[in-house]
Parts: structure tokens; sequence; C-alpha cells
């Protein structure tokens, strides 16, 4: 929690405060109220006490005050305390200036509580906080697409790798193939040689019996 | 005799009439010219109202200027009515007509910027009120309000003070707030040039892979080729076992009937 007390005080008349823990910010605030310098002119002022800093805004003799952490800066407490003055004056309008003192707490507080949360908590309260939020983000995303890119180049490679494997492969297939296919076509030639020979000795044979002798001399007379 | 009396009255008429002519038209051109200067001297004075130089004695010589301006205008615009009359008579020069025409156009103009000025000073009037320096008030004090004075320029003194207090504060928050703001840029800035440097190294990578799936495409490719290739040897290959398997059988068959016929020879 960033700001963890707030005041909103008609001159040194407190109109309605909140604190979100315990602290001694009241009295303290009270002591802020008194010493501000100036009567009743518009001003911004900040005012460093240990590890906290109250920022005073005074518009219009209204004033609004918040403690805040030293981390949280200036824009987001300055801009909390524009927004409360704006839900103030349109809240109460002119009875801000005949108030008794804490007679606007038990409405007011539960918005003073709410805003503290808001400007404390989320990262819309201040422009410059929502885009460095939206700029983590964005590395944040590029650099899960990076990893992403890096383990799809791993795959790649091992796709390149077994693509590459395949072609091998193939080849050798063809190769094979071709070579199963020549075996193929001598086997062919020899057996059409051995039909032709074997026909032709049957051939032979038979004309030799009818002939009567193996030199075929009566076929040739 | 008679012809020279006639010459000479002709003469002594023409020397009138250009007399009249130029002083009624000078009159005009410088008439406008004045009021031309009392406008701008007017409206520099309007110009000053709502500043710390608005007293009473500007007001005063703002009322001085602006009646001073309407009597130019007056007797300008008496002037212009007189020219304009005698451009209407016979056997006026042209030149005349179109330089009186033209006086006649800026006196409207003049007397147009006159009119928005007067305007503008009765609205700054209404709005602002005299600053009444501290040196202008009367010096017939008693001595009871001339000891007062320095009271007051002490008081006056003090909220000096007070405002250059409350200025210097507002400064100091306002640096504050700017320096936050710078430095919030600057991470933002830094940030987005991180960005960059990933966006850049994502391009690398990508090229990289581009190469690699080139090299995949061209694997599957060959393989491919390769395949159909290898496809066809085999059909053909097929197509050869056929026909060997039905050789093998004739073979077989003429085997069979000349160990058939021997075994019938020998047996005989």
């Amino acid at each position: 929690m960033a700001i963890i007390f707030a005041l909103v005080a008609r001159g040194t008349v407190v109109l309605s405060e909140f604190s979100a823990t315990s602290t001694n910010a009241s009295s303290i605030s009270k002591q802020i109220l008194e010493k501000l310098p100036g009567n009743d002119s518009d001003s911004h002022m900040s005012y460093s006490q240990d590890r906290y800093i109250f920022h005073v805004k005074r518009t219009d003799g209204l004033t609004v005050l918040c403690m805040a952490d030293e981390t949280a800066g200036r824009n987001i407490p300055f801009a909390f305390l524009d927004d409360i003055h704006q839900r103030f004056v349109k809240t109460y309008g002119r009875a801000i200036h005949s108030a008794q003192a804490y007679s606007m707490n038990d409405e007011f507080s539960r918005v003073l509580s709410q805003q503290m949360e808001f400007y404390s908590n989320d990262p819309n309260a201040d422009r410059m906080s929502r885009i460095k939020g939206e700029m983590s983000q964005v590395r944040n995303v590029m650099i899960e697409n990076i990893d992403k890119v890096l383990d799809r180049g791993e795959r790649l490679e091992l796709l390149v790798d077994k693509t590459e494997n395949m072609q091998g492969n193939t080849f050798r297939f063809r190769k094979q193939a071709r070579r199963y296919r020549t075996i193929m076509w001598w086997r062919n030639v020899k057996l059409t040689i051995a039909l032709i020979l074997v026909l032709a000795l049957v051939v032979y044979i038979a004309m030799a019996f009818v002939c009567h002798g193996p030199s075929l001399p009566s076929c040739f007379k | 005799m008679s012809f020279q009396d006639l010459e000479s009255g002709r003469g002594r008429s023409t020397r009138k009439f250009n007399g009249g002519r130029q002083d009624s038209t000078q009159a005009v051109a410088s008439g406008i010219f004045q009021i031309n200067t009392g406008v701008s001297t007017f409206q520099r004075l309007v110009n000053t109202l709502g500043t710390p130089k608005d007293t009473p004695e500007l007001r005063e010589k703002l009322h001085k200027t602006r009646l001073h301006i309407g009597q130019l205008v007056k007797d300008t615009s008496a002037k212009l009515k007189e020219a304009s009359e005698t451009d209407h008579q016979s056997g006026v020069n042209p030149s005349k007509k179109i330089a009186d025409a033209k006086l006649a156009r800026d006196f409207q103009a003049v007397l147009k910027e006159f009119q928005k000025a007067q305007q503008t000073a009765a609205e700054r009037e209404t709005t602002y009120t005299p600053f009444v320096p501290q040196s202008a008030l009367p010096s017939s004090y008693t001595a009871g309000e001339v000891d007062k004075v320095p009271e007051q320029r002490a008081q006056l003194q003090e909220s000096k003070r007070q405002e250059l207090v409350l200025l210097d504060n507002e400064i100091a928050f306002n640096e504050a707030v700017i320096e936050e703001r710078e430095q919030g840029i600057q991470e933002i800035h830094q940030q987005i040039g991180e960005v960059n440097e990933i966006f850049k190294d994502l391009a690398v990578l990508v090229n990289d892979q581009g190469v690699m799936i080139d090299d995949i495409g061209t694997h599957i490719d060959n393989s491919r080729a390769a395949t159909s290739q290898g496809k066809s040897q085999l059909v053909q290959a097929a197509k050869t076992q056929k026909s060997n398997s039905s050789l093998t059988c004739l073979l077989l068959v003429i085997f069979g009937i000349v160990l058939l016929i021997v075994i019938i020879v020998l047996a005989a």
C-alpha cells in the first residue's frame, strides 16, 4: 500500500480523514495544516518525515493531504489528491464552507479508503505506470516468442536430419530396384535360351528316328 | 477681338477648376491619414487595458483620443461629400473620379476598424477596473494617515515575501514532478529499446529457420523423385518375373514329355 493516510480540511478544520494503518499521521497532519505558508492561496507541497512523505494540495480554500510511502513518488499521490478534491467538491458543494469538524467523515472516509486502494495498487492510476506495465508485458511475450522459436528451430533441425535420412534411403531403394530389375531381365533371357535349346534337341531326336540314323541319311538323299 | 475674349475667359475658368479639385482631394487624403494614425494610437491604448499600466490617466487619454478621432471622422466625411458632389458635374477628369472612389473605400475601411476598436475598448472597460498605484494617491493626508503608510508598505513587503515563498514551493514541486516523469519516460524508452532488440533477434532466428525449411523441402522433393523411379523399376521387375514363371513351366512340361517318350521306347 503506497498511500497510507488521507485527509480533507478547510483551513485547519478537518472535515474527513481515513487511515489504513494505526499511525500518528493524524497529529502530524494537524501540525502541517497549522504551519502551511500563505493564506488560502493555491499550492502544492511535500513534507518528508521518517520514511513517509506528506503531500499537500490546497485549492479554492480546501486542503487535501495524504501520507505516502517514499517509493510512491509524486505523480500518483498528487493525482490522488486531485481526484479526492474533485469528488469532495462534487459531493458536498457549498456545504464545505460551513461544515463542522469531522461532519463528513462517516460518508467520505469510505471514498477515501477506496481511492487509496485504487491509487496504491491499480496500474491504471498513472498513465506512465500503465505504459510501463504494458511494455513489460510486451517484453515478456516477446521473450516467450523467442523461446518458442528456438524450440521450433530445434525441431526443424531434427526434421532436417530425418528428411536427409529419408532421402538417402530412397536413393538406396532406387538403386536396389534398378539392380533387381536387371537380375530379373537376365534370368528371363537365360530361360528363353534354355527353352530354345531344349526344343531344338527334341526336334533333332525326332528327325533322327524318322530318318533312320544319327546323321539323317534318308532325309537328305 | 471677340475670339481673344472667348479664349481669355476659358483660361480663367480652367485655372479656378484645377485649384478646387486639388484642394478637395488632398484634404480628404490628409484626413484619412490622420484618422489612421489616431486609430493606431487608440488601439495601442486599448491593448493596455487590463494590464498593470491600466490607470485612470490612461482611461482619460483613451477618452480624449476617441473624441479626437470622432472629430476627424466628421471633418473628413464632410470633405468627402464635397468632393463627390464635385464629381457629379460635367466635364470632370475621369482619373479624379477614380481617385475619389478609392479614397471613399479607404475611408469606409478605416471607419470599420475604428468601430471594432471602440467595441473592444467598451468590453475591456467594463471587464477590468483601473489599477490605482500608491503614488497616485492625493498628497493631502492627515498625520495619522501618513503614519499608516509605513505599515502598509511593510504589509505589502510581507505579502510579497510570502508570495515568493509560495512560488518557490510551486517551482520545487513542478521540478520534482518533471524529474519523476522524465525518469519514467527514460524507463519506457529503455524497455522499448529492449523490445526492439528482441524483435531483431527473432527476425534472425526466423530467417535461419527459413533456410532449414528450404532444406527440408529439398530433401522431401528428392525423396519423392527417387521413390517414383524405384517404383517404376519394381513394376518392370514384376513383369519380368511373371514372364520368367511362364518360361519355367514350359521347360518343365517339355522335359516331362521327352522323359515319357524315352521310357516308352525303352519299354518296347
